[in-house]
């Protein structure tokens, strides 16, 4: 009896090293895929805003790309739970939504306008002590259309 | 049974700030998506400016987008997110030289998480601005 409790000792330790993994593992779903979601709708919501801000500025000029341009520069929008800036923001235009360019040559049939935010390097916390990756990369893309403004993706 | 007390105290915190963090995590998206749609009914809808009691109208009209998804609720709606209320919603119009609204920013005043175990303030945020591409109304009333 003396022996088998002898061989009893330590379980509790050994079980809860086992759970406390497991229960890392669903922290670290909670918290990190939770902030993951968050940033993903943050930085949609502000693509949109930016896609409709470049949209707005389009006049057939050069001086329109440069004005949508500024305005996406311009637009106030925050991410991480509103504490980080946007940044590497990709502004592109087209004329038929079939090939997209930073800064047109000709800008005289530029409708569309689309806003790429690809930097948002969201770093995990908790899922990497279970195997999970030490960032994630958070993108969001939309585009819009002149005339009148309106999203189209 | 000394090992049972001190693993279950560290397992129960565990289990504690998953729900707390999960909790809060899940109400700030449900925030974030509520001020983005309004954000874009207002990016949109008519700017009617007859009178200032029309802008406070279009104003209204943009929070209970915000808090109920829809414009004009009946008084049975429920808010997409709990214990939100149109009180709690600022809507800011930036305006142009000219007088005309350019662009309109839409954010959560105050709004306090209640994840039972701490409550979560968030102040200002979450807010977005959008450029205004409706239509300028500006003798036009509101209904």
């Amino acid at each position: 009896m003396n022996s088998r409790r002898t061989r009893q000792r330590g379980f509790i330790l050994i079980a809860m090293s086992v759970s406390m993994l497991l229960l890392l593992a669903v922290l670290g779903l909670a918290f990190d895929l939770g902030r993951v979601y968050i940033a993903r709708n943050e930085a949609q919501v502000f693509t949109d805003a930016a896609a409709m801000a470049a949209v707005s500025k389009l006049d057939g000029t050069a001086a329109g790309i440069a004005r949508a341009q500024a305005a996406v520069a311009h637009l106030p929008g925050r991410w991480n739970l509103g504490t980080s800036e946007f940044k590497g923001v990709v502004v592109e235009f087209s004329a038929d939504g079939t090939k997209w360019e930073s800064d047109p040559k000709d800008a005289s049939g530029v409708k569309l306008a689309r806003v790429i935010a690809p930097d948002n390097n969201l770093e995990i916390t908790f899922l990497r002590a279970v195997g999970g990756p030490a960032n994630l990369r958070i993108a969001a893309r939309s585009a819009a259309a002149a005339d009148p403004p309106r999203w189209i993706e | 049974m000394i090992e049972l007390a001190l693993s279950a105290a560290v397992m129960i915190s565990f289990l504690a700030g998953t729900f707390q963090f999960g909790y809060t995590f899940y109400v700030y998206n449900q925030l974030v998506t509520a001020v983005g749609n309004g954000a874009r009914y207002a990016a949109t809808r008519t700017y009617r400016a007859a009178t200032p009691q029309d802008v406070e109208k279009g104003a209204e009209a943009i929070r209970n987008m915000v808090v109920f998804g829809d414009a004009r609720p009946d008084a049975a709606a429920v808010p997409v997110v709990a214990t939100l209320a149109p009180k709690q919603v600022d809507v800011h119009w930036v305006m142009d030289p000219s007088g005309a609204p350019s662009a309109v920013d839409v954010s959560i005043r105050e709004f306090t998480v209640n994840a039972v175990f701490k409550k979560f303030p968030f102040t200002g945020r979450p807010g977005v601005e959008f450029p205004y591409v409706g239509k300028y109304a500006p003798s036009e009333k509101e209904q």
